[in-house]
């Protein structure tokens, strides 16, 4: 612990950091575009100058480390004209399209002009024309009049991904950032790009026109694309948008956490939330010849009754619950009570999505986001003989359609003919439509609460970010309403209280 | 007594401005029926519509958007307008505009009237002076609530 002054206080800090992390830590906004927490210090855009006490000339925050009784000014005039100084020169070459600019609301240059700028512009000179539509990859489109060459994307794909696909051409004011050559950028983390430019230079064609930022709101959850547990921010259509829009997501972005995934996401994670508005189950339907929409009553009746005539017959093994590995911890906890403990002798089996490829930095292998927690309540996903599991089955409960990927479609259909009741819990359309009598709407993660255990067995706890589409609910309400009807209720209860 | 005579006072007062401006207008009109050219005295009713108030030259009227010179339309779709109307009535969809100097353009926009206030916040906010509200046209009444949407072919058009 060293012992600086920032502003005429005094304050104890860690030693080692530099004068802009060591301010952010003790609450004082240093403004910066080239400086990212998760890469190397470069110096180029020189907007967090400080005055040093003692140093005749300021100094870059970003790469100056703190020493013991350091005097630092960060708000004096000299700080502030220096800025606005930095500013002006930035925005000599700036093409101020901010009108159809997707950064513009959470742009770092507009931000800056408000709070230290607000100058006239001085110069006369013609801006300088560019290439606004340059692909560099094939999500990404830069802008070269926007750019101003901090680095950032450079140096994330030099150190974070490797790969170093970027660079900076030419000198002085005719650099640019490109690719080599037609090279483009296809690795598995370019949409981190978007996010880490600091202007409008990088935009991410997946989010390119589709809404101003400042009508989106962002909540925190969780990816549930593969098992690492990224944490995420969820960009949706604020609710007092004024407007009738179906689609609700807008796009999804990392939310920092060191011990995960640090400031990153995958694209895989960053592309994959259209599920979470489109071909959604939106209410409980019932085949009786052709499907008709009925209620959640009438579904907890039904299916609660044919539970109650099992038990009391004593057929117990004539229910099959086939699982999958996406739920959450709570979800399975509420499984096992159900099935496990209530209705000893149901077959559950357990099935997640194949596995993938994984890409040596987040993305892992497995594709289900809870296996880990499934296999904490003894949900484990077992080789075993599907169509035999069917055979002499009264009752089966799907949770998800994950089943499908494991066997033939056709011969699950011929196993399934002979079921008398088939019931399929999902949040989205899928191939088991077609083969079950009762389809429930269950929720997306992101409208669900819960939590999640990683791959690296970190428990990770999410909020409800979106209110459930149509008549959707989560499977623990699912679950519970229909513990009610099925006769094991004081049971359920006991054994919950119990756990 | 005294009291009664005021109030005659107040009555007789009340009949003279009556006649007085019977006969004033009976003058002018009479003016203006053999030929001369008055256009402020005289009768303060305003023959509507057969005549017309002439209209300031800052009023806010029915919207339009201007045209480039190519006949394009001049929104770049950047929802400022949309942002800022307080009567949320202009909805906005973007989308790209294959001419990467101008790269953005609206594939949908409309400007509810039945809900506009006519405030002119959404022409004060457009920073490429697209949308303006000086057509004079003021006559906007319908008989049903659907023409009083207007999209953006219908707000062009106002503008050739
Ligand atoms: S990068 Fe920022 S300042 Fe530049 S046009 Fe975009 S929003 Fe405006
Ligand atoms: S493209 Fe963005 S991140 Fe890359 S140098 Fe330019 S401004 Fe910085
Ligand atoms: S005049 Fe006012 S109320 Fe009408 S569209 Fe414009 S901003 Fe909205
Ligand atoms: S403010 Fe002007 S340019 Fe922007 S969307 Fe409205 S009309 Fe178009
Ligand atoms: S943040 Fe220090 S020079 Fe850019």
């Amino acid at each position: 612990m060293i012992k600086i002054t920032i502003n005429g206080k005094n304050y104890k800090v860690k030693e080692g950091l530099t004068i802009l992390e060591a301010s952010k830590q003790v609450g004082i906004e240093i403004p910066h575009f080239c400086y990212h927490p998760a890469l190397e210090s470069e110096g180029s855009c020189r907007m967090c100058l400080v005055e040093i006490k003692g140093v005749p000339k300021l100094q870059l925050a970003c790469s100056t480390p703190i020493k013991d009784g350091m005097e630092i000014e960060t708000e004096n005039e000299r700080v502030i004209e220096a800025r606005k100084a930095v500013l002006e020169f930035l925005l000599a070459g700036h093409p101020l399209d901010c009108p159809i600019c997707d950064k513009a609301g959470e742009c770092k240059l507009q931000d800056y002009y408000y709070k230290f700028g607000l100058f006239e512009d001085r110069f006369e000179e013609e801006k300088p024309k560019r290439d606004k539509l340059f692909r560099i990859a094939p999500n990404l489109i830069y802008d070269q009049e926007r750019c101003i060459l901090c680095t950032r994307c450079v140096r994330f794909l030099r150190e974070i991904t490797k790969t170093g696909e970027l660079g900076v051409l030419n000198r002085g004011k005719e650099s640019l950032i490109s690719i080599y050559e037609q090279e483009l950028i296809e690795n598995n983390y370019s949409g981190n790009l978007a996010d880490i430019c600091p202007v409008g230079a990088i935009t991410d064609i997946d989010f390119r026109f589709k809404i101003r930022t400042w009508f989106l709101e962002r909540k925190k959850s969780i990816c549930p694309i593969c098992s690492r547990g990224c944490n995420i921010n969820i960009h949706f259509l604020s609710p007092s948008f004024p407007f009738k829009v179906e689609k609700r997501v807008f796009r999804i972005t990392p939310e920092p956490n060191v011990k995960i995934n640090g400031y990153w996401i995958c694209n895989l994670g960053r592309y994959n939330y259209h599920y979470i508005d489109n071909d959604r189950i939106l209410h409980p339907l019932k085949r009786n010849g052709e499907l008709k929409q009925i209620s959640w009553e009438e579904f907890y009746e039904d299916i609660g009754n044919k539970i109650k005539i099992l038990i009391r017959r004593k057929k117990e093994e004539k229910i099959g619950v086939i699982v999958n590995l996406s739920l959450t911890n709570e979800e399975y906890e509420t499984l096992e009570i159900f099935f496990n403990k209530c209705i000893p002798g149901t077959e559950i089996i357990t099935f997640g999505k194949k596995s993938g490829k994984e890409d040596n930095f987040l993305l892992t292998e497995d594709r289900n986001a809870n296996r880990k927690g499934a296999g904490k309540y003894r949900f484990k996903e077992k080789k075993i003989d599907i169509l035999k599991f069917l055979n002499k089955k009264e009752l089966v409960i799907f949770f998800g359609h994950e089943i499908t990927e494991h066997c033939n479609i056709q011969l699950l259909s011929e196993a399934l003919k002979d079921i008398k009741t088939k019931v399929l819990i999902a949040s989205n359309k899928g191939p088991l439509i077609n083969l079950v009598d009762y389809i429930l709407p269950s929720t997306v993660i992101a409208e669900k609460e819960g939590s999640f255990t990683n791959s690296q067995g970190i428990t990770q706890k999410f909020y409800r970010v979106l209110e459930p589409l149509g008549e959707s609910r989560p499977e623990i309400e699912i679950l519970t309403s229909l513990a009610q009807k099925s006769g094991i209720w004081r049971n359920f209860l006991m054994t919950r209280r119990a756990g | 007594m005294i009291k009664s005579l005021v109030f005659l006072l107040e009555f007789l007062k009340g009949l003279w401005i009556t006649a007085k401006h019977f006969w004033i207008n009976i003058f002018f009109n009479f003016l203006k029926l053999i030929g001369f050219n008055i256009r402020d005295r005289g009768s303060v009713t305003i023959q509507y519509p057969e005549e017309k108030k002439e209209i300031a030259r800052r009023h806010r009227s029915l919207h339009r958007i201007l045209t480039r010179e190519d006949g394009s339309p001049r929104c770049v779709a950047c929802m400022l307008c949309m942002t800022v109307c307080p009567s949320e009535c202009i909805y906005i969809e973007a989308e790209e505009d294959p001419n990467p100097e101008i790269q953005k353009r609206p594939s949908k926009f409309i400007i509810d009237l039945s809900r506009c206030c006519f405030c002119g916040f959404c022409v004060e906010a457009c920073p490429e002076d697209a949308l303006r509200m000086d057509t004079n046209i003021v006559e906007l009444g319908e008989y049903n609530r659907e023409k009083l949407i207007y999209d953006l072919n219908r707000l062009v058009r106002i503008s050739k």
